[in-house]
């Protein structure tokens, strides 16, 4: 069984008469890099956000491990998917970069030692430890993007979708956000990469969606 | 009616409020907001809708239907535990006044929508009204849906990483809710600074005098839709100064009596409700208030 189905899935935003994805079947594994590309508007972060049940389709239905994501509350699916937006500022919210990755593991219950030691060691890999106690939306597009990235990798879902998480990173931390993912596909984790850097993707994707006018067009059931 | 002026528009709403903050009784605000949903559907606005999203305020009005009672006590009790009136006559009437009241207010509102916010920065600058405070009007509609925006994507990244908030409680609630705003205050600082310096970079306020392609001009419709309006306003206000409008739909005459039995509360905090059905009483009068 695969981690998340989607079946016969159809969105079109409330209001709007254009449906952004048509009939969609697709199946997601907790294993591995899918890459998602499109031209832009073609519905890469509405596939997304379904992914997550932050959007509910108009037909169709979503399953997380066979469970109906209706069924689920956000925190309920947040603990098996982590997702970074495509706009950083949107998911920073605390008031500084240390609070902003501890948050959602002491949600998770982990002790305050616990919570340090992997603070202190998510700093240091993202190179964020001298904004420790920086206020975040102080920080630079690229820092932004890392910290929001850091705080969702912390947390160590099953599987994590990143929209468009190249953007604003240099060639550096590009190959270090490429390195933690190896880490992480390596644990037998999934990772979902919706981007249009195809030379990012290419390198570390395993298999490749394409959507082209709301449909799946390349890479279904690889 | 989508076609009238702006300005006109804006004379509807400004009369619509008035009268929903002037009027102190439910059934006058009953037929003034039966009145302001006919006038929406005129302008084709789906009103329906925000019946439904007033749901969400119904706990905020039971809160304000036991506060009104507790406070403004008097009136009949309609519900008392232990010899403390939960529920009055006058709670009762003042918490449908304030739904009323809000209603009227979000209703009127939506006439708004019926022109573009362009539209609204020239009608304030016709209207003498300085061009940065019409453009600031305008600014602050261009952002509201952007805004509204931000705070339900950052309310879900905070759902997604573990908190569930239709569980916290009600303490931790408002704590969580002063901590999460505070970044959400930063970033709207942050993003009127960049938007004036965008301004800025595309020269305003260089000149003193501004030109514009389009220039509002009234039609007789928009003649008569005012005239009606403003006369209307000012007959009802006229009416209200009179006195024409009883206080609430329940009796309540009964209770304002400055008797030496009645607890002091009730003396003093009815009038406040229905002050129109008073005038102010010489010095030496205790309470301040005597009846007409």
């Amino acid at each position: 069984m695969a981690f998340i189905d989607l079946i016969n899935v159809s969105y079109k935003y409330p209001g709007q008469q254009r449906t952004i994805l048509h009939d969609i079947n697709l199946s997601i594994w907790n294993r591995g890099c899918t890459a998602v590309t499109g031209s832009n508007g073609s519905g890469k972060t509405t596939l997304s956000k379904l992914l997550l049940g932050i959007l509910t389709p108009v037909t169709g239905l979503v399953k997380l491990n066979g469970q109906p994501l209706t069924s689920m509350t956000l925190p309920q699916i947040g603990r098996r998917i982590g997702y970074v937006f495509q706009n950083p500022d949107r998911q920073i919210f605390c008031a500084t970069v240390e609070e902003e990755i501890s948050f959602g593991l002491q949600n998770q219950g982990l002790s305050p030692d616990q919570v340090l030691q992997k603070v202190k060691a998510i700093l240091d890999y993202f190179e964020l430890t001298r904004y420790a106690h920086t206020f975040p939306l102080a920080l630079s597009a690229g820092e932004k993007r890392r910290l929001a990235i850091a705080a969702v990798l912390a947390l160590e879902p099953d599987l994590l979708v990143l929209d468009e998480p190249t953007a604003g990173l240099d060639p550096y931390r590009k190959r270090l956000l490429g390195d933690y993912l190896e880490k992480i596909i390596a644990s037998h984790k999934g990772v979902v990469i919706i981007s249009h850097d195809h030379q990012f993707i290419a390198r570390y994707a395993t298999r490749f969606i394409r959507l082209k006018n709301g449909q799946v067009v390349e890479g279904q059931g690889a | 009616m989508n076609k009238l002026d702006p300005r006109t528009k804006i004379v509807i709403i400004l009369c619509l409020s008035t009268l929903a903050v002037v009027l102190n009784s439910p059934i006058p605000l009953l037929v003034l907001f039966v009145l302001t949903l006919v006038i929406l559907s005129t302008f084709r606005i789906n009103f329906i809708g925000i019946m439904f999203k007033f749901k969400k305020l119904l706990p905020l009005l039971l809160v304000m239907l036991i506060v009104q009672s507790v406070f403004a006590a008097g009136g009949e009790t309609l519900l008392a535990y232990k010899g403390i009136n939960i529920l009055t006559s006058n709670g009762f009437n003042a918490a449908l006044c304030i739904l009323f009241r809000m209603l009227i207010l979000f209703s009127s509102a939506m006439l708004i929508m019926t022109s573009s916010s362009k539209d609204y920065v020239l009608a304030l600058v016709q209207l003498k009204i300085p061009y940065e405070i019409a453009f600031m009007v305008m600014v602050a509609f261009r952002f509201l849906p952007v805004f509204l925006e931000e705070i339900k994507d950052t309310l879900i990244a905070v759902q997604l990483r573990g908190v569930d908030l239709k569980r916290i409680a009600w303490g931790n609630k408002v704590k969580f809710y002063t901590h999460f705003f505070t970044p959400l205050l930063w970033s709207v600082m942050l993003k009127a600074r960049q938007l004036a310096i965008t301004m800025e970079a595309r020269a305003f306020r260089v000149y003193r005098r501004r030109t514009y392609l389009r220039v509002l001009r009234y039609s007789v419709l928009d003649y008569y839709v005012m005239a009606f309006f403003l006369l209307t306003t000012i007959m009802v206000l006229f009416y209200v100064s009179l006195d024409k409008f009883s206080p609430g739909i329940f009796s309540m005459t009964d209770h304002f009596q400055l008797s030496p039995g009645k607890p002091l509360l009730t003396t003093v905090a009815l009038p406040v409700l229905h002050c129109q059905k008073y005038k102010k009483c010489p010095d030496s009068c205790s309470s301040g208030l005597i009846k007409e």
